[in-house]
């Protein structure tokens, strides 16, 4: 690229930015990100690994939509997945980076119907298929999220807005900046624990992970009866059990499949599969969901 | 060249992409898709904060010819950040035609699809004709 256009290309960022970069918090670059001849993140890099030789999951991971090759560089912050729908792609003319297809992967769950890609939709039981008709009918206004209550985990894992995950030998944490999720994974070996009646059910039920080869696999009890899978209200009750195999598949990509096991709510165990891809030189922002929570206010009654 | 163009202008166009999708509830949860508004009148009040940025305009009320004070809902701020928009982007006073959707159960609520200063720059929001305008000629999206 010549210098020319390059002080296009700095010019065409910095007017879209119209700021100066310190009215933004500081962008501190990602470290140790294998990068491209043209400046772009390599996220077909092998995978890295921790000390102990397992897959590092740690990083900043966004939903798998757009290609972060649309992402300006010269140390301003790309243009994140976080900020467009799923329509934008279309109308911005960009093409839409979506997951290479594989026949053998389980169908792939979307942020407002985990079952949208399995024939026939997830296997209901006839009381949560028609709770869920019930909630569609009302808009979904009473998915706990669009009353700043916890989503749950399989909300957390469709959410547009970036997750930041922590991994040591003993505990992964996940920080997810969709309103402020929080979830721990034990990793030292520990029981998952039994499901009886005085066990206090948590939106996030209680995470117990160990590794087969390069797959983490996270298994987790202790839901409450209220939680939404999706933002069209499929539940899940508290004698649920979801199972997880996460693989980071190459330097810049997750594949979670997730096995959804609630007899209650479902006639099967059935598997569903979200991707991410990583995302850099970005942090978490701050969501305080109850700082102004006006919208419930107008929620069509 | 031309790619170099094109690369610029799809930048800019991810910049200002209008995040259609509100995480945090169902657009028809609260507002009505079929009841389109267009709202001209003057900042009074700008809050930053979470769940949604949201805006106040005092605007001439078409039945009754008095001024009443519109309530308009745009993305959370975190998304407006990633996009480049800052809590001084629109100030009080700033004369903004807004285009957008009524709210369900409250006749001076909406969501705000665009906002247009009265110089013609858009805030916040971002249209397909902006992505197509030439690459440095789109309007820079802040004061």
């Amino acid at each position: 690229m010549t210098k020319l256009l390059k002080t296009i290309l700095v010019a065409g960022v910095l007017a879209a930015f119209g700021l100066p970069a310190a009215a933004q918090w500081p962008v501190y670059p990602t470290p140790n990100v294998p990068h491209k001849a043209d400046g772009a993140p390599d996220l077909s890099a092998p995978t890295p690994r921790a000390a102990d030789g397992h897959p590092d999951l740690t990083g900043l991971w966004e939903i798998y939509f757009q290609s972060i090759a649309t992402a300006p560089r010269n140390g301003q912050p790309g243009p994140s997945r976080s900020q467009q729908s799923p329509g934008d792609g279309g109308q911005l003319g960009l093409t839409p980076s979506t997951p290479p297809t594989d026949p053998k992967a389980p169908p792939r769950a979307t942020f407002f119907d985990i079952g949208a890609n399995i024939p026939g939709g997830a296997p209901y039981q006839p009381w949560a298929r028609e709770l869920r008709a019930k909630r569609m009918a009302a808009n979904n206004k009473d998915n706990p999220d669009a009353h700043c209550l916890p989503m749950g985990l399989m909300q957390l894992h469709g959410h547009p807005q970036p997750r930041k995950i922590v991994q040591t030998p003993r505990l992964i944490v996940i920080m997810y900046e969709g309103n402020q999720g929080l979830r721990q994974i034990f990793t030292d070996g520990r029981k998952l624990p039994k499901l009886d009646d005085d066990l206090q059910p948590w939106w996030y039920g209680y995470s117990v992970g160990h590794w087969e080869g390069d797959t983490l696999v996270v298994e987790t009890v202790g839901f409450r009866d209220d939680v939404w899978l999706d933002v069209q209200g499929s539940p899940l009750t508290s004698k649920g059990k979801m199972t997880e195999r996460w693989r980071r598949t190459d330097f810049g990509h997750l594949e979670i499949d997730v096995t959804i096991d609630d007899p209650t709510a479902y006639t099967r165990p059935f598997t569903v599969r979200v991707s991410h891809q990583l995302t850099v030189d970005q942090e978490l922002i701050e969501f305080v969901c109850n700082e102004n929570e006006k919208s419930s206010q107008h929620y069509d009654k | 060249m031309k790619a170099y163009w094109m690369f610029t202008a799809v930048g800019l166009g991810a910049l200002l992409a209008q995040g259609a999708v509100s995480a945090h509830h169902s657009f028809a949860a609260e507002f009505d898709r079929s009841q389109k508004v267009t709202i001209t009148g003057s900042v009074t009040k700008v809050e930053w904060e979470n769940p949604h940025a949201r805006f106040y305009v005092d605007a001439k009320d078409e039945g009754s010819g008095e001024i009443v004070n519109w309530d308009f809902e745009l993305a959370s701020p975190n998304g407006l950040m990633r996009r480049g928009w800052t809590r001084n982007s629109m100030k009080i006073g700033d004369v903004v035609t807004v285009e957008g959707f009524r709210a369900k159960n409250a006749p001076h609520v909406g969501n705000a699809s665009t906002v247009t200063l009265a110089s013609g720059k858009k805030l916040f929001a971002g249209s397909s004709a902006e992505t197509e305008a030439p690459p440095g000629g789109a309007a820079p999206p802040s004061n």
